[in-house]
């Protein structure tokens, strides 16, 4: 603790002692480019400097980052926004409490569709839309967890084109690989996912990217540190000291400058084991869609960005919400508001960015505008869910 | 010399030609790689095989030791379990009767299926995958085991009677021995599961093992891990086999 400025360490909180009640936190990822803070806090020390070890583990798929956290053989991970609020919910499982730490990134996905559909004329939304309509036959689609960031993506999208993701196309989960191996072999018309699965598909020339995350929501929320509520409370100087450890770590990531070696550092076999190339172009925000087009993209991946992406703001949760409710995942409509407060761990957040000097938002909510024109702020939350007209309830 | 050739030849002859036809494959896929660079992608993983860079990347020989000992766990209490069982089912018909149905039921589900059951009942992934082997590789064991009991002649049992055994006697002198070579076929055929089954549900819990690396290299989409991977489970398979031969002829009677 000696390493830490008094003067802020009794300025954050009150009373108690501040020494983690757990020195060593294992961390769970999935091998994405978006788990780079949670590598770089570890590989660069961050984590020390706050009296904590991190030790990321490497997991298998999102099911198995649910059950581990949820049997606590997991401290925390990177997990899916959407995931934490399933679970919370109870959707398609044992319902637990869960805790949102903190927001991980913003941006870095995108929808791929395969080269067949390319060759039909089917190049972004409108186009795939009228492909479907006039030439209907089963179109699948994957995503990567019912419940999480990629599915509401893929669903949004197709929603916004007037293609109901339920009724008029298949909607399947599988892992990345097997989107690409499917997509191969013409057995996959396009997925939402993570990098650098989409610029693989690329590389692998079996399809190309039709749409980014950030084109549907700018700055969206995407993955989260996520625990579950029972280890926060146990735990609440170690989830600070995490916290405090993947700020730095953000920030570090989002001077430009880093860039290329904290991609050089994750594309290692112990973390997304890929070649470095497959993830530096868009992590440095250089896209190329794969079928002509390139740009650099203002709204890359984003780590940190005065610490706007790493609030854990109600509203962004409570989003979660109102898509699983559109959809049917969730039947009733629940107490939108009650539940982010609930699971938005804010107060153990502002202490964390407190003492490392993150810029804190005035607002628990904020105002973004989607693809479709739409404005969600937090506000009416049951009225917007409603609101759409392709839902499925 | 003649006589080794005789044995070698057909088996040699076969593996060229299972590489031939892979080479053949190949040529003609260019997203597979064929036998030659398979092969330089293996003498590289197996220049280093222990090494350890945290716990997200150890060398290949670390993860199959982590999959042996999950195996020699899971099959171990499996066959502590199953042969006994198996004994006794074959031994008593009202035991016969009273598990037959459980054993149809259960025997025929997917290894897989048992996983989720496993994780909510231990509430950790390592238990869990030891769980799945034991629960597949557990009916071979007590199958034919049984069979083998109940397949003893009825003179045997007749002078038993005779000579008014004990059932301890019974037992060691009649039963086993007779049983010996069914129940080495379930143990073989339960291996044989066991270190299949692992391998799936390493894909599924990750941590070190050479299911989990074959995922990762798929993630990775390396496909000449995949298949040096391929090879280390089949090869790994027969040894595990090949052992359990010897140690049964060992305590064979014949």
């Amino acid at each position: 603790m000696s390493m830490v400025d008094p003067a802020i360490r009794s300025g954050a909180w009150a009373a108690g002692s501040d020494a983690p009640e757990k020195t060593e936190v294992r961390i769970g990822f999935i091998p994405l480019t978006d788990c780079a803070s949670v590598v770089i806090a570890s590989v660069m020390g961050f984590d020390k400097k706050y009296g904590i070890k991190i030790v990321p583990s490497k997991e298998a798929s999102w099911a198995g980052v649910r059950d581990k956290l949820v049997n606590g053989e997991l401290d925390a991970a990177h997990v899916l926004y959407g995931l934490m609020y399933g679970v919370q919910m109870g959707i398609g499982g044992q319902k637990k409490d869960m805790a949102v730490l903190m927001n991980l990134n913003n941006n870095g996905q995108a929808i791929s569709l395969s080269n067949q559909l390319k060759a039909k004329g089917a190049v972004d939304g409108a186009s795939l839309a009228a492909l479907i309509k006039k030439e209907p036959r089963e179109y699948t689609f994957a995503q990567t967890f019912p419940t999480g960031t990629h599915a509401m993506w893929l669903y949004y999208w197709l929603g916004a084109y007037g293609v109901n993701p339920f009724t008029e196309v298949k909607n399947i989960t599988v892992p990345p690989p097997q989107m690409i191996a499917n997509m191969r072999v013409g057995n996959m018309d396009g997925f939402c996912v993570g990098e650098p699965w989409n610029a693989r598909a690329i590389r692998d020339n079996v399809g190309f990217t039709a749409a980014t995350s950030q084109g549907i929501w700018k700055d969206h929320p995407e993955k989260v540190l996520g625990a579950t509520a029972e280890w926060v409370a146990k735990h609440p100087n170690t989830a600070r000291a995490m916290i405090m450890a993947i700020l730095d770590a953000s920030k570090y990531i989002d001077d430009m400058k880093n860039r290329s070696s904290v991609a050089r550092i994750i594309a290692e076999k112990s973390y997304v084991n890929t070649d470095f190339d497959s993830i530096e172009d868009r992590m440095l925000g250089q896209y190329n869609n794969g079928n002509g087009k390139k740009w650099q993209d203002a709204n890359y991946m984003k780590f940190y960005n005065d610490g706007t992406v790493n609030f854990p703001y109600l509203s962004d949760g409570m989003w979660f919400l109102t898509q699983h409710k559109r959809w049917g995942l969730l039947k009733e409509d629940p107490d939108y508001l009650a539940v982010a407060k609930k699971v938005n761990q804010i107060e153990l957040y502002k202490q964390a960015a407190t003492q490392t000097k993150t810029p804190i938002p005035k607002d628990v909510m904020r105002s973004s505008k989607m693809i479709d024109g739409t404005v969600w702020d937090g506000k009416n939350p049951k009225s917007y869910a409603a609101g759409f007209k392709v839902r499925q309830s | 010399m003649n006589k080794t050739l005789q044995v070698l030849l057909p088996p040699l002859l076969g593996l060229l030609l299972f590489v031939g036809i892979w080479a053949l494959v190949a040529q003609t896929t260019p997203t597979l790689p064929g036998p030659v660079k398979t092969w330089a992608s293996a003498v590289q993983l197996f220049s280093d095989p222990f090494y350890q860079k945290g716990p997200n990347d150890q060398g290949i020989g670390w993860n199959i030791l982590a999959s042996l000992q999950r195996v020699a766990i899971g099959f171990g209490m499996a066959a502590a379990i199953g042969i006994p069982l198996g004994f006794m089912i074959g031994r008593f018909q009202f035991l016969n009767a009273m598990t037959a149905p459980i054993i149809s039921l259960l025997r025929p589900v997917s290894p897989l299926a048992w996983l989720p059951i496993g994780l909510l009942v231990f509430k950790a992934a390592n238990p869990a995958a030891i769980w799945v082997i034991f629960i597949s590789s557990i009916w071979p064991m007590i199958i034919n085991t049984a069979v083998g009991v109940n397949r003893i002649p009825q003179d045997y049992m007749n002078v038993a009677k005779v000579l008014n055994l004990s059932e301890w006697k019974i037992f060691t002198h009649i039963l086993f021995p007779a049983v010996l070579p069914y129940m080495i076929t379930g143990i073989r055929l339960s291996i044989g599961v066991a270190w299949l089954v692992i391998v799936a549900a390493e894909m599924l819990t990750g941590g070190v093992g050479i299911g989990f690396w074959v995922w990762d290299e798929w993630n990775n989409l390396n496909v000449e891990h995949i298949i040096i991977a391929i090879f280390i489970v089949g090869i790994v398979g027969l040894l595990l086999e090949q052992v359990l031969v010897l140690l049964a002829k060992r305590f064979s009677y014949e």
